[in-house]
């Protein structure tokens, strides 16, 4: 038996893979398809304090390995998640991760207040990088905004704090090194990346919203970059990689380029059992090679 | 509501041209045939790596639940519907669903008069929609209204008949059944039923399911739209294929749909 076990702040994982929030909807969609309690986190669409209508259509389209989203971030809003959705969660045996969003400081205080009351809520991932909304980013791309931030939410909760970090930025090492100085237990990394397409026949933007953000396979290399640099120079702090993960053996270059876990995002829309399907081939690699602890490769990449 | 996003690769048993740039792909897939009712659809990955990236979805148009067979109807406009267009027998097929989650919903009143109003590749669902019913009861009073711009497009006339069902044609350019749109033919049944039970199922492209809506609220007809928007994952977590509600909701096609009340979506 090998050891598929990670840890990310308080959390133990029994493996170490997570959903990509807003890829997986609230769970509840993809439990027929898929056994929840075999993934090693579950992480859930952004909540807002306000319900949102999110962007106009068309808000997807596909480009070259991946796509663009414009989602606008449309959710119920935290009583809607509460009330509707956590009930369903709570029947399950698996860290349940809220993705928060919010537009000032205070949105996002009185979100982690009411998830860490409302009881079964394992951790909080803080989005402070969607780049399809307006003020979206204003917190990733300044490192004195994530810091003020995380420090309110840090006073805010004892639950797991993961800052997800925004790849749109000129030096994402200090916006991380602020998040973990603030008590961040971990951060996630990457958001989407920011981008467009344009219909030559029509002359006009694919997507309703102009610019979206750019996920899936195309991504996978920056993400990689990013996930190792962060580790470089953050060592102490776990990392959980995403960008364009489909398999296993994508998900262990995240893992031995310095994350402790990975998310799988986008890949859930072609194939839906894939967060499963990669937890099982990580643990068949580590079989294959003899490695008995998952935690051995993290970081383990060498020149 | 968690839908059936199981993935199957299931193995081709026959691929038709049966117009211009349309195909019936018939496939083997048990699980899938015990599960479908007639509204459901399915995502259809042809891709060869990562092109086309996406799955695209297909009504489900036959189902033979005896022999594990389904087919799906489609017209080549694309990455996917031509690697569809490109299977023979024997090969493989890579499907998720069945998919949907508000199906069509049979009128259960007594004597009740099913109409099914179709265009292009809206028209094979309803025709599923006909079998279940007629294999329910055979008794079942069905109408069926297809429309198209020119006769070289009118689709499933002879699947329709060979069920029992006539259907009435309508043409743009008069080449076939009566010249004229799907509304028109629409008001001619609706006025022969007078104010007998009667529901309306409707499914084409959206400017005809607008006017068909359009009409039943005029005439105050029970309508259902199966409503056709981009749908990237068809499971209900992406949140890509919204439709706006009049009531102000704003809700997936996919998982919340496909299948809305004429009056209920704002057009
Ligand atoms: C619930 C539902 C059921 C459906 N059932 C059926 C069915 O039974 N049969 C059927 O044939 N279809 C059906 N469709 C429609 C089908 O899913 C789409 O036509 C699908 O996009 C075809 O995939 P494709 O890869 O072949 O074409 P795509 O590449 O997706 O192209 C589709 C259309 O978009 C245009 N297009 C492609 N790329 C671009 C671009 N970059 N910019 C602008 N326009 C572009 C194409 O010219 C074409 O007209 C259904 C759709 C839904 C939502
Ligand atoms: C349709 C869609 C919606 C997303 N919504 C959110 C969101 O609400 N909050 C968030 O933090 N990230 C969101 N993301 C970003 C993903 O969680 C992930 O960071 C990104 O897609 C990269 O991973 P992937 O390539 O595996 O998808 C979304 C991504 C997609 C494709
Ligand atoms: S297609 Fe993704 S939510 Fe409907």
């Amino acid at each position: 038996m090998v050891n598929t076990s990670v840890k990310i702040g308080k959390l133990t994982l029994r493996n170490p893979v997570m959903t990509g929030s807003g890829t997986f909807g609230f769970g509840s969609e993809m439990s027929e398809a898929l056994d929840l309690n075999a993934l090693g986190a579950c992480v859930v669409k952004s909540t807002s304090r306000e319900p949102r209508l999110g962007n106009p259509t068309p808000r997807i389209v596909e480009t070259s390995s991946g796509i663009l989203n414009a989602i606008g971030l449309q959710n119920g809003g935290i009583d809607n998640f509460i009330n509707e959705k956590l009930p369903f969660l709570r029947e399950y045996d698996v860290p349940i991760i809220v993705n928060l969003v919010g537009y000032e400081v205070a949105d996002y205080v009185y979100l982690a207040e009411r998830l860490t009351e409302a009881g079964g809520v394992h951790a909080l991932e803080i989005n402070i990088s969607c780049p399809n909304v307006k003020h979206g980013c204003d917190f990733a791309v300044d490192p004195k905004l994530t810091f003020e931030l995380i420090t309110a939410l840090r006073k805010a909760t004892d639950l797991t704090l993961i800052t997800k970090l925004s790849p749109n930025v000129t030096d994402v090492v200090s916006v991380g090194r602020a998040a973990a100085d603030a008590g961040s237990d971990a951060l996630s990394l990457i958001n989407t990346l920011l981008g467009t397409a344009i219909d030559i026949r029509k002359r006009k933007f694919r997507l309703a919203n102009v610019t979206g953000g750019l996920s899936g396979p195309a991504i996978k290399p920056v993400a990689l970059r990013m996930v190792w640099q962060v580790h470089q120079a953050l060592p102490n702090i776990p990392l959980v990689g995403m960008g364009g993960i489909v398999t296993a053996h994508d998900a262990i270059e995240f893992l031995l380029a310095g994350a402790t876990a990975i998310a799988v995002g986008t890949a859930t829309f072609i194939n839906p059992t894939a967060a499963i399907d990669v937890a099982a081939g990580i643990e068949k690699f580590l079989e294959e090679q003899g490695i008995e602890d998952v935690n051995e490769l993290i970081g383990a990449v060498t020149r | 509501m968690p839908v059936s996003a199981q993935q199957y690769l299931v193995p081709v048993i026959s691929n038709d041209e049966i117009i211009a740039d349309h195909r019936v792909l018939t496939c083997y897939a048990p699980e899938v045939a015990a599960l479908a009712r007639p509204g459901h659809f399915l995502n259809v990955s042809v891709g060869d790596g990562y092109d086309p990236f996406l799955r695209k979805p297909f009504s489900i148009y036959t189902v033979n639940r005896e022999r594990g067979e389904i087919s799906m109807l489609f017209s080549i406009v694309g990455a996917t519907t031509r690697g569809m267009a490109k299977k023979r027998a024997g090969d493989e097929i890579d499907l998720v669903g069945p998919l949907g989650g508000k199906i069509f919903q049979p009128d259960t009143r007594e004597g009740a008069t099913h109409v099914m109003v179709g265009g292009g590749y809206g028209v094979p669902p309803l025709v599923f929609l006909s079998k279940e019913l007629l294999s329910a009861a055979a008794s079942t009073n069905i109408e069926f209204i297809i429309g198209a711009r020119h006769k070289d497009l009118l689709l499933c006339e002879a699947e329709l008949a060979e069920a029992g069902v006539t259907a009435r044609m309508t043409t743009e350019d008069g080449s076939h059944g009566m010249r004229g749109r799907v509304t028109d033919a629409l008001r001619v049944v609706l006025a022969e039923l007078g104010a007998s039970p009667v529901t309306v199922y409707c499914c084409g492209p959206t400017p005809m399911m607008h006017a068909v809506s359009d009409l039943c609220l005029e005439v105050d007809v029970p309508c259902q739209l199966s409503v056709e928007v981009g749908m990237p994952c068809g499971m209900g977590v992406c949140m890509a294929c919204v439709v706006d509600l009049a009531d102000g909701r704003r809700v997936r096609c996919c998982t919340d749909g496909p299948v809305f009340a004429a009056g209920e979506v704002k057009w």
